[in-house]
């Protein structure tokens, strides 16, 4: 196990390399200019041009790369190009807002989404199934910000629960924290819940089929130990593999979700930095992305072989 | 239903039940009874007034770094940091002295030496501060608290350079601050305004927070936008950066935030009808919509052209689809200047009083055009520029030219504009933008109204006409004089097309009725206003 630790973790290297390499491609051929940006609307061409010269965004493809590069392995991200801040600083003052909302956002689905499959298979035809299922197509369908404008609308503007907008940090207390992220996390949620449960309903329709669980039932075995252990263990590896696939998905919707509640994120630093075209923040914020993503996959493939012995590495 | 018809539905009807005394304010009102929480029109990424010219630093420097002059609502230059001024009789020799007593943030006395460095930072990257630089003979401290311009020719608008509200201000900053190369981001903000900005708690992109300076002194005059005493009445005012304008709303009623600078006009009515929340137009100066042509080739190259698309424009169609129904807010505007300014004129402005269809085919199967399309490059990002580029592809296409829709953001339009390859070699033909009324109120920071070519904004239009009455205008003696060179401005650049105005419109602004003190202005003023 710790030899397919080392062997992932070593892997992953020559990954963000190329992930770096492709973003920071990405960006150059991508239209856009942050020095237009700086110098504002009514600047001079040649303002312009002189803000560019100044930044080094005149300087060729291969020499900006390699000096990013030289940089990202020594762990230094870059300077923003219109704070003048790190990137790490920035990053840094942006990760426990995303991370509280991502963590929430996954407890929270999995603990409605995992029973919602069970039961939706166990009922499969019946009233319980079919509002399962249509739960799924809502979920899918309604935008993210459509979900947070309603539950804004009705928890923060109608009965005055919670905070519209804005993010406590959780060293001033559990109570405010959770109380900003609530709103935010079953907004992110929606689509969550919504492939989660489609996946368990589908995966344990099919275990529900295998002869050890009739057997388990015809021995007299309850039905809740039934479903949620002998089945549920069973259909466990395709669930846990789309709840690992789904922190794509949560990254994707924390940018939206940051943005309708004001939390200060890593999302919606992301969409400032692609609207004004800061290079520096744009790689390091995908890089730390990219990061997370495979450090998901690798403990999603650990857990495959918790639950299920038959996988080996 | 799309985003916006679903954000106004949904907030509107959730508005309305706060209306009806459903809402409580979420957070303590007394623990955040001396702060003032502000949604600024955008985020404040920079903090640099002179590297960076955007409004909203403009707008968060008028805080922190004091000004030399300030205008006030008649437009004219007041004194500010400076106690008097001297003119030799040839108008060469200018000496001024500073106020006493004034003090930087970190508690240095704000001296002739500072000014010096700070006009000579701002003046490599303002016009006005360039036109002086062409003709100076020398800028230098005299002594401590007084320095001396000299130049080669007079130069009436010199109080006006001073203390216009066009970015960039002469914002004054201590010397080795102001050493900073000006294309280079100063680091340390440290000015002798009347807030202090709080470095460890500035989070670009979510917040900004300035704190009472103690040590300002204001003015005694009476505070009247730019100029006078500038009497801070709270503690600290907290910049909270909301991208989304339904939660800047709902955040507004819920009374999480004092101020919102610029609501979305969809939401207006909604604000309006909240008991805690009052609105009212936010700048009477308003904006100038545009729409900009490509001067340096077809099929914009050819006057007729131009002239043909002026001919078919109706400045209400954009307007309405950038303000909607509420006729308060708009105004056609067959000029070049901000409607109700000194300098208003509609002199050759005929051509935008009545729409003809008629007149603009037939101007246009005069002028040769060949079918190439029109590459219209339109910034979805902003609604503004999304809304005027609709309006503009249906009104070519209504005259029969043929329109390549260049749907992108508004980053992106930033860079192609700067193209000057041919629209077939991504370039452009076309492309929206929209001017504060504040810049278009005469040419000192009007650079869109510029047409010397090759150094005119973009789509480097070329007519000596035009640059001859700016000329004319920035070396009249008076009022009549100004006004003259103006009218003849007008009528040049409508004749030769600078660029089309697509018309003038204003925006709300809307604070909680627990704020006082709230008043009109090409920016955000702080002065004055107080927190119950």
């Amino acid at each position: 196990m710790l030899a397919f630790i080392v062997r992932r973790i070593i892997t992953t290297i020559p990954v963000m390399g190329f992930v770096a390499l492709f973003v920071f491609s990405l960006l150059y051929i991508a239209p856009g200019d942050p020095a237009a940006v700086i110098a504002g609307d009514q600047a001079s061409p040649a303002d312009v041009e002189k803000i560019r010269a100044s930044l080094g965004l005149d300087r060729p493809y291969l020499i900006r790369f390699g000096e990013w590069f030289y940089h990202v392995l020594q762990g230094d991200l870059g300077t923003s190009i219109f704070t003048s801040l790190p990137v790490t600083q920035l990053i840094a003052q942006r990760i426990e807002p995303t991370v509280s909302l991502m963590l929430l956002t996954l407890v929270f689905a999995v603990v409605v989404a995992v029973p919602m499959g069970v039961i939706a298979a166990w009922k499969a035809g019946t009233w319980i199934d079919r509002c399962v299922v249509g739960f799924a197509v809502f979920g899918f369908s309604v935008p993210v910000f459509v979900v947070g404008y309603m539950l804004a609308y009705v928890f923060a503007l109608k009965l005055d629960w919670v905070p519209v907008q804005g993010y406590t940090p959780i060293s001033q207390g559990i109570w405010p924290w959770f109380k900003n992220l609530i709103l935010p996390s079953i907004t992110l949620g929606f689509v969550y819940i919504a492939l989660i449960a489609r996946i368990t309903r589908a995966t344990m329709l099919e275990v529900l089929q295998q002869d050890y669980v009739r057997t388990a039932s015809a021995k007299g075995v309850e039905q809740r130990n039934v479903l949620f252990v002998h089945a549920l263990k069973n259909a466990a590896v395709p669930v846990i593999t789309i709840i690992g696939i789904g922190v794509a998905l949560l990254i994707g919707g924390a940018v939206v979700t940051e943005s309708v509640f004001a939390i200060p994120g890593l999302g919606r630093l992301t969409l400032d930095a692609i609207l004004r075209r800061d290079y520096p923040v744009i790689q390091g914020v995908v890089l730390i992305f990219s990061f997370v993503y495979v450090l998901v996959n690798l403990l999603v493939d650990l857990i495959y072989t918790l639950v299920d012995p038959r996988i080996r590495y | 239903m799309d985003r916006r018809t679903f954000l106004k539905t949904a907030v509107g009807t959730g508005a309305l039940a706060a209306s009806g005394g459903l809402a409580m304010p979420a957070l303590s009102q007394n623990a955040a009874a001396k702060t003032l929480r502000f949604v600024p029109q955008a985020n404040l990424a920079n903090f640099d007034p002179i590297w960076g010219t955007q409004y909203v630093v403009r707008n968060a420097a008028a805080l922190v770094w004091d000004t030399l002059y300030g205008i006030d609502s008649k437009f004219q230059p007041q004194r500010q940091m400076v106690e008097s001024e001297t003119v030799s009789a040839d108008g060469l020799v200018w000496t001024f002295k500073l106020r006493p007593g004034l003090k930087f943030h970190d508690g240095a006395p704000v001296t002739s030496k500072d000014v010096v460095q700070s006009l000579k930072r701002w003046q490599a990257r303002d016009p006005m501060g360039l036109m002086i630089k062409a003709i100076e003979v020398e800028l230098a401290p005299v002594d401590d608290m007084s320095w001396k311009w000299t130049l080669s020719k007079p130069y009436p608008k010199m109080l006006l350079a001073m203390g216009k509200n066009n970015a960039p201000c002469t914002f004054i900053m201590p010397e080795r601050i102001a050493k900073t190369d000006p294309f280079t981001q100063i680091t340390e903000y440290i000015g002798s305004g009347p807030m202090k900005f709080v470095r460890n708690e500035w989070v670009p992109g979510a917040k900004a927070v300035f704190e009472k300076f103690t040590d300002y002194v204001p003015r005694s005059e009476p505070a009247d936008w730019l100029s006078g005493g500038k009497k801070i009445l709270v503690d600290r005012i907290e910049w909270v950066i909301m991208p989304d304008p339904a939660t800047a709303s709902a955040a507004l009623q819920n009374g999480e935030v004092d101020w919102w600078e610029t609501p979305l006009s969809d939401l207006v009515p909604v604000l309006k009808a909240n008991k805690n929340v009052k609105v009212d137009i936010g700048d009477p100066l308003g904006n100038v919509g545009a729409f900009r042509m490509n001067h340096l080739f077809p099929p914009f190259n050819n006057v007729k052209v131009r002239r043909a698309v002026m001919t078919a424009l109706n400045q209400e169609d954009y307007m309405r689809s950038i303000v909607g129904d509420d006729d308060k807010l708009w105004k056609n505007m067959p000029s070049y200047f901000t409607p109700d300014t000194p300098l208003y004129t509609e002199e050759g402005g005929d051509i935008l009083k009545k729409r003809n269809v008629a007149e603009a085919k037939k101007l246009l199967a005069e002028s040769g055009y060949n079918g190439e399309p029109v590459v219209c490059v339109v910034a979805q990002d902003m609604a503004a520029t999304k809304s005027m580029g609709d309006v503009t592809a249906e009104l070519l296409k209504s005259i029969g030219m043929k329109v390549d829709f260049v749907a992108t953001d508004w980053g992106t339009v930033g860079a192609r504009r700067a193209q000057k390859t041919p629209p077939s070699q991504g370039g452009w033909s076309m492309f929206h933008t929209w001017h504060a009324g504040a810049d278009c109120t005469n040419p000192a920071a009007y650079t869109a109204i510029r047409a010397n070519g090759d150094k005119a904004w973009f789509g480097w239009p070329n007519i000596p006409a035009v640059e001859t009455e700016v000329t004319n205008w920035f070396e009249a003696k008076d009022l009549a004089e100004e006004k003259a060179a103006i009218a003849r401005l007008n009528k040049a650049a409508m004749e030769e097309v600078v660029y089309a105005p697509t018309g003038f419109y204003l925006g709300y602004q809307a604070w909680r009725s627990n704020v006082s003190g709230v008043t009109s202005g090409p920016l955000p003023f702080f002065w004055g206003v107080s927190k119950a």
